[in-house]
């Protein structure tokens, strides 16, 4: 089993839920499948998806909610 | 048969934008839209033997993946996105030959924030109020790309020269993640206590993800306001930012409450906030480039220097900077 560290193509503020006050896309241990929303990144004003490039297990995020993130940095881990 | 290309992915935003935007309309509250980086953009359309001016696309962040239906010259400048044609790198600043069928992608960017794909002919749009320049957020002369969509381009020349722009002509990026941007004080930096004044030109000022082509905001030191501001004609408003609603220049400090925004091509043209600095034209590009997080510093130049600097630019933007590849 391969470890796998997604990856953030854009700027911005990561967000591990898709409403303040829902829960997170995903928890540790939950089935990640290809496609499946990651994160939302806060960009221009738009909330943009990250979806899954790899399926496995999801293991946790790297960034805290609502931090900074740059491009090309890693934001969460899936086990695959 | 008519020229065109597909986007088969649209990226983030991408618009088309053409110069000088769409003059004319501010007092009806349309802002002049247009290139955020007008160098990056028309070295583009110099390279593909256009207009400098020319209609063409801006990438945001994350570039497209467009199918080509007609043989062209292409351009891809600003940012690097690391732009391919059917899979292999292409150069950026260099006139890339491509022919009917072929696929022009552009990944996310690598160094700044915008880049420009220029393709000879030009893009055909049909014209609103005078500009194919695209004001997405409210759909004037269009919106942004999507899958599927067909747009139309010009008749390009048969003209095949392949150029490039030499590196010591085009804008350089940060490399620290940090911008020295040209301002002026004024035109309500009297609203401002004198201390606060030079602060702003002294102090850095972080750039949030909540900014985008109608303003880029700045997270900083407090502002503090004079007399004028504080002890004012109940007229203006409650706030010491308040005042009674003006026109907004292109490039001003807005100050709403205690958050500068920048307004930029997408911004309102009037308001009842203060705009207690402007910045020069010729460091727009510069708004256009910075990244969320990144840092901008602004250094006090007046307006004969702001004059000079954009008659240097003009120069940049000019077919005699191309050289042959």
């Amino acid at each position: 089993m391969a470890i796998h560290k997604a990856e953030s193509p854009l700027p911005g503020l990561l967000y591990h839920k898709p409403e303040p006050d829902a829960q997170p896309f995903k928890a540790p241990g939950d089935a990640v499948a290809l496609g499946d929303t990651l994160a939302l990144i806060e960009v221009m004003k738009s909330f943009m998806p990250l979806e899954a490039e790899t399926a496995g297990t999801f293991k946790g995020y790297l960034i805290d909610d609502g931090e900074h993130i740059d491009a090309g940095d890693h934001f969460c881990e899936i086990e695959g | 048969m008519s020229r065109s290309f597909v986007t088969l992915k649209p990226g983030l935003q991408t618009c088309v934008q053409e110069l000088p935007g769409r003059i004319g309309f501010l007092e009806q509250g349309f802002p002049l839209s247009g290139p955020f980086d007008s160098w990056s953009f028309r070295q583009a359309n110099l390279l593909v033997g256009n207009d400098r001016d020319a209609a063409a696309l801006e990438c945001q962040f994350v570039g497209p993946t467009l199918k080509l239906d007609a043989d062209c010259l292409v351009a891809v400048t600003g940012g690097d996105m690391r732009p391919t044609l059917d899979g292999s790198p292409i150069p950026m600043w260099t006139t890339v030959a491509a022919a009917a069928g072929q696929e022009l992608a552009l990944g996310a960017a690598m160094t700044g924030a915008r880049a420009y794909i220029a393709i000879s002919g030009g893009i055909a749009t049909e014209p609103v109020l005078g500009s194919r320049a695209v004001f997405h957020q409210a759909g004037v002369g269009g919106r942004a790309l999507v899958p599927g969509k067909v747009t139309p381009l010009g008749d390009a020349t048969a003209d095949r020269t392949v150029w490039t722009i030499p590196e010591e002509s085009r804008p350089e990026f940060s490399r620290d993640k940090t911008w020295v941007v040209e301002a002026l004080a004024g035109p309500n930096d009297d609203w401002l206590s004198p201390d606060t004044v030079q602060t702003f030109f002294s102090s850095d000022w972080r750039v949030q993800a909540k900014s985008s082509r109608t303003g880029i905001r700045l997270t900083g030191p407090e502002f503090a306001f004079s007399e004028r501001a504080t002890n004012k004609n109940a007229d203006h408003g409650q706030d010491p930012s308040n005042i009674i609603d003006h026109g907004y220049p292109m490039g001003a400090v807005n100050l709403a409450g205690q958050t500068p925004i920048i307004l930029v091509n997408d911004a309102p043209s009037t308001g009842g906030f203060i705009n207690p600095f402007t910045v020069a034209s010729a460091a727009f590009w510069k708004l256009a480039q910075a990244k969320p997080g990144e840092v901008l510093r602004f250094r006090r130049v007046d307006r004969d220097e702001a004059g000079v600097l954009r008659a240097a630019l003009d120069m940049l933007t000019r077919p005699e900077v191309l050289q042959r590849a």
